[in-house]
């Protein structure tokens, strides 16, 4: 008996030897369970809206939710992508016969890949996986296809086998080009690329992107489409077709007619409301290589997939303090408590961050309701109970660039005016601008206590103003490298005139997409940091890769007066604009283009050494800075080294200062930086690579719709001017 | 075997799984948790992350080589207010990452392809970071401006094109002009002054496309404003009149963090006018 457990032991020693996993708790990712319930496909919303008309409505007015898949920059990032890339971004199908350069088929896309082993595959429908991965799911039967595989995905250089056609751009349409369906549910496409939808024309279940049956039919994580296999990004998310319907509650009343069974799986409604669920799709992680951080996916067989991190909310999250009892609510706040909750209607609390005293809405508190309609949604009237019930809100910073009647017309009649006022039944706002403003003033607080109390004239007076993000990622997240948080500083005199300004914008002509004049809004101006402007490409006959003919690299690229991003990361330098923004970055290698022209010689500038420059092109980045946003609950100093004016030079132009000097200190939001807004608007018009105007982007939506929000955080301070 | 021996080899047995099963969990990874590797610790592939990166999130106990010791420099200078600590950082960093010692390199055209496809995953010696370099000189301006000077002119081998280098360099030769009380290197420092300040002009040209894309007749404002203080200074009252008007051109559609210069600087062109009509 002893003989046989010492065999037992030294067997499994040297297999541990061999197999490099023993003692871990390696488990496999687990397999879809068998589904017992009725096949149901994916529904559009308004199936779901007689017994949850609440959710609906509040679901109808998210942006993730109808808005983003018709939202003229969300079609218009995709469409300068796949110029980019010779429509590689579009999804396959599996009835493609796509040939890798391997021999291989490309037959999988981001989503129907079980482990992306190809960079073509995380490619192909990145951007339409996540938002609309029911559609793309759907869309393997070609029947019910509603965004096709394009011809000639790649490029014409070389040209492809014969019989085989280019990628041809000009028939390239943006992807809101194909969520239209006639009155019998057929699609019907715009006459031209980017034309208005056809008269009559209804919207698809793709034009509804994140449905109720997008979270309802989750069948939790995808662990091997996840490339660090734990569940995050890239919409690594199991789906389940069927009648059963996971919510928040186990063994609620049963749906009138059996409509849909809802799930009793305890592990399933525990994924629905943990901050997990939301990981699948918050981190999003493109597959080009990252030159300053290598990170590839470690399923097996993907480690030619290389990547950088996009989005990076959901690590943000997850190793941050609100995922954890840290915090000033001493529980973990979850995604659900800010975004699904009443959050910031709720109260608020008063606490210390560092040496900071601050004050911000509860999260975590939610209204009590009826879950479905009484009377409306049980068999025989069975009553319902009253719950603690979730928002379907899903208020973020964004807010639709179209006008109420534009936003009808894509999406179907009545849908929500983002600037509605009044508010619902549980107290929450109406409208989309106002709670994304309030969500905003909740965000940062920002404080001038540490500035210098005295100054002298000619001297320098130091400005020390301090930050922290209250967000439960960090701040600005998302889209980080565009979504713009910054700081807008004065110091003037007791007569207010201007000593000094930082994060300020100037009215001024955009010649590029036609303002020839200033126009008096300074809503569409960029900071003064920087003057750049984006090559949008070019159409040529036949497609040629690359950014001499489809643009993306910065055709003006300037230090401008208030450079203080590049000032501060990399030389330390105490001065110039505090710009909360992540970066993008083209590290250019000796010899490459960067996409200027020298004036003497006609010929393209390259690159002399290891050149980085800020892009706005995501393709384009292969290197990115997520450390420039404000983390959660760590403030940070920023110091502000002012040179003031000395008497004589204020003598000599009828000046006379008169103390105290006053400093004002305020946090601006800037949905997007409008030269990225203008660069999508120039790809995208008639003389961008597709020769045809997509009808997405221009001058005047920019003018009418970009609303910064102004002041989410503010302080002031006085400094006594000494002789 | 006896049984005492027994008991002994099972206890080593026993053991020797035990330590197999720790070694083994540090190496392998539990699929569904959370990423093994710490997300925010960047690993070169080649280049080094240029930047700053949150000291709390690094995870970093003992700085372990020139990277290391540049962020840990970082927080010091940034977090801390420590700049004493911060340039010993600097220079420790610099130490692991010295083109003189051979532990960095330039990277040039012909160690790549230039396609961005097949650029190694490492090179050795590692290429030279510039953010080290940048910070270190800016904080030695003031007190070392040769070492300074240095520092800037290794970031333009790295990258020529940056910018904002040579304008520390000038900036740096006009502080060091300031300390000087030798005529002929003040005239030295201010005419390399003068030399880098147009060599970072040069970078971003004014040319007929910049001006149909923005309507801007010049452009690098603090650069004119500078470059007209060197040649005020330096009795070029033309030159400076004329580096004031670009800086007004300049400052047209963008103004100044100092927005009382634009009207100084026309009060300074009428002054300078005035003086060459006289002379």
């Amino acid at each position: 008996m002893r003989v046989r457990y010492v065999n037992a032991f030294v067997s499994l020693f040297l297999l541990c030897i061999f197999e490099p996993g023993c003692g871990t708790q390696v488990q496999g990712t687990p397999s879809p369970p068998e589904v017992q319930f009725h096949p149901q496909q994916f529904q559009r919303p308004e199936n779901c809206l007689p017994c949850h008309q609440r959710q609906y409505n509040e679901l109808h007015s998210a942006v993730k939710s109808g808005y983003r898949n018709v939202s003229p920059l969300f079609n218009g990032l995709e469409a300068a992508g796949n110029f980019a890339s010779g429509g590689l971004l579009r999804p396959v199908y599996h009835d493609s016969t796509i040939v890798l350069p391997d021999g291989t088929i490309l037959n999988t896309n981001m989503y129907s890949s079980p482990i992306l082993t190809e960079t073509r595959q995380v490619q192909a429908g990145f951007c339409f996986s996540c938002h609309n991965a029911d559609a793309e799911i759907l869309g393997e039967n070609p029947a019910l296809r509603e965004v096709p595989q394009l011809a000639g995905l790649g490029t014409c250089n070389p040209a492809p086998p014969a019989g085989q056609q280019c990628f041809q751009p000009q028939l390239f349409r943006p992807l809101r080009d194909y969520v239209n369906v006639d009155s019998n549910g057929n699609q019907v496409l715009p006459a031209t690329p980017g034309g208005n939808p056809p008269t009559g024309a209804q919207p698809s279940l793709a034009a509804a992107g994140i449905t109720c049956d997008y979270c309802h039919d989750e069948n939790g994580p995808d662990l091997k489409r996840s490339f660090q296999m734990d569940g995050f990004g890239n919409v690594s998310l199991l789906f389940n077709q069927s009648d059963v319907k996971v919510g928040p509650f186990a063994f609620p009343v049963a749906v009138k007619n059996g409509f849909h069974v809802a799930s009793n799986n305890q592990n399933l409604i525990a994924f629905l409301t943990a901050g997990a669920f939301c990981n699948t799709c918050h981190d999003v992680r493109v597959p080009n290589r990252n030159l300053t951080a290598e990170e590839h996916n470690i399923n097996q067989g993907g480690q030619n997939v290389s990547y950088f991190r996009l989005e990076n909310l959901s690590t943000e999250w997850q190793i941050g303090p609100y995922n954890s009892t840290s915090n000033p609510f001493g529980a973990v706040v979850r995604c659900q408590d800010c975004h699904m909750s009443l959050f910031p209607y709720a109260g608020s609390k008063t606490y210390q961050v560092g040496d900071m005293t601050v004050t911000s809405p509860i999260p975590g508190v939610f209204a009590t309701d009826y879950a479905a309609v009484p009377g409306v949604a049980t068999d025989d009237n069975a009553p319902l109970q009253m719950r603690k019930v979730v928002e379907h809100y899903f208020t973020g910073v964004d807010v639709p660039l179209m006008s109420p009647a534009e936003l009808s017309t894509r999406l179907g009649p009545n849908y929500p005016d983002p600037y509605a006022t009044g508010s619902d039944t549980h107290g929450v706002p109406n409208g989309l601008g106002t709670r994304r403003q309030d969500l905003l003033k909740a965000a940062v607080r920002v404080s001038l206590s540490k500035t210098d109390t005295s100054a002298q004239l000619g001297q320098k007076l130091t400005v020390r103003l301090e930050a922290v993000s209250l967000t439960g990622h960090r701040f600005p997240s998302g889209f980080s490298q565009e979504r713009t948080a910054y700081v807008q500083m004065s110091v003037t005199d007791n007569n207010g005139f201007l000593l000094y300004q930082s994060g300020y914008v100037v009215d001024k002509p955009h010649p590029n997409t036609g303002e020839t004049a200033p126009d008096g809004n300074l809503d569409d101006e960029d900071l003064e940091h920087l003057h750049a402007i984006v090559d949008p490409g070019m159409h040529t006959t036949t497609y040629t890769s690359g950014t001499g003919t489809n643009g993306g690299n910065n055709l003006l690229f300037e230090v401008g007066p208030d450079d203080g991003p590049d000032a501060r990361v990399y030389v330390g330098a105490s001065e110039g604009l505090v710009l909360f923004r992540n970066e993008l970055t083209h590290i250019f290698l000796p010899g490459q283009a960067i996409g200027r022209t020298d004036p003497s010689t006609g010929a393209p500038v390259t690159a002399q050494g290891v050149h980085f420059e800020e892009t706005f092109q995501a393709a384009l980045a292969n290197a990115v800075d997520n450390f420039r946003s404000l983390q959660p609950l760590q403030p940070r100093t920023y110091d502000y080294e002012i040179q003031l004016p000395t008497q004589q030079q204020m003598q000599s132009i009828g000046v006379t200062i008169q103390g105290p000097l006053h400093v004002h200190a305020q946090v601006n939001f800037e949905h997007f930086p409008p030269v990225f807004l203008r660069f999508i608007a120039s790809a995208t018009s008639a003389s961008g690579p597709s020769g045809n105007n997509l009808n997405l982007m221009n001058e005047q939506r920019i003018d009418q719709y970009l609303k910064n929000v102004e002041s989410i955080a503010s302080d002031d301070a006085t400094v006594t001017l000494t002789p | 075997m006896k049984k005492q021996y027994r008991y002994l080899a099972m206890i080593f047995i026993a053991l020797a799984v035990m330590l197999a099963a720790v070694f083994a969990q540090t190496q392998t990874y539990t699929p569904g948790e959370f990423q093994s590797t710490n997300p925010n610790y960047p690993k070169p592939d080649p280049f080094y992350f240029e930047g700053r990166i949150d000291w709390n999130l690094l995870g970093i106990s003992q700085p372990q080589n020139a990277w290391d010791y540049m962020e840990r420099g970082i927080h010091y200078q940034d977090d801390m207010d420590d700049i004493p600590d911060a340039i010993n950082d600097y220079q420790t960093s610099l130490s692991m990452n010295s083109l003189q010692k051979g532990t960095c390199q330039i990277v040039t055209a012909a160690m790549v392809n230039t396609d961005g496809g097949t650029l190694p995953a490492q090179l050795t010696p590692p290429p030279c970071m510039f953010t080290v370099r940048l910070r270190l000189g800016y904080l030695l301006e003031q007190t070392n401006s040769s070492s300074a000077i240095e520092l800037f002119q290794e970031v333009l081998q790295i990258d020529p094109q940056r910018l904002g280098v040579n304008t520390l360099i000038a900036e740096t030769y006009v502080i060091e002009a300031q300390q000087s009380t030798d005529p002929t290197t003040q005239q030295q420092d201010y005419a390399n002054a003068i030399t880098a300040y147009q060599a970072e002009l040069a970078l971003s040209p004014v040319t007929p496309q910049s001006i149909a894309l923005t309507d801007d007749m010049a452009n690098n404002s603090k650069v004119h404003w500078e470059l007209a203080q060197v040649y005020e200074t330096t009795g070029q009252d033309s030159l400076a009149v004329s580096e004031l008007q670009s800086y007004l051109q300049a400052t047209q559609w963008h103004s100044d963090d100092y927005p009382w210069r634009i009207a100084l600087a026309k009060s300074q062109i009428q002054t300078l006018q005035a003086q060459i009509a006289m002379n």
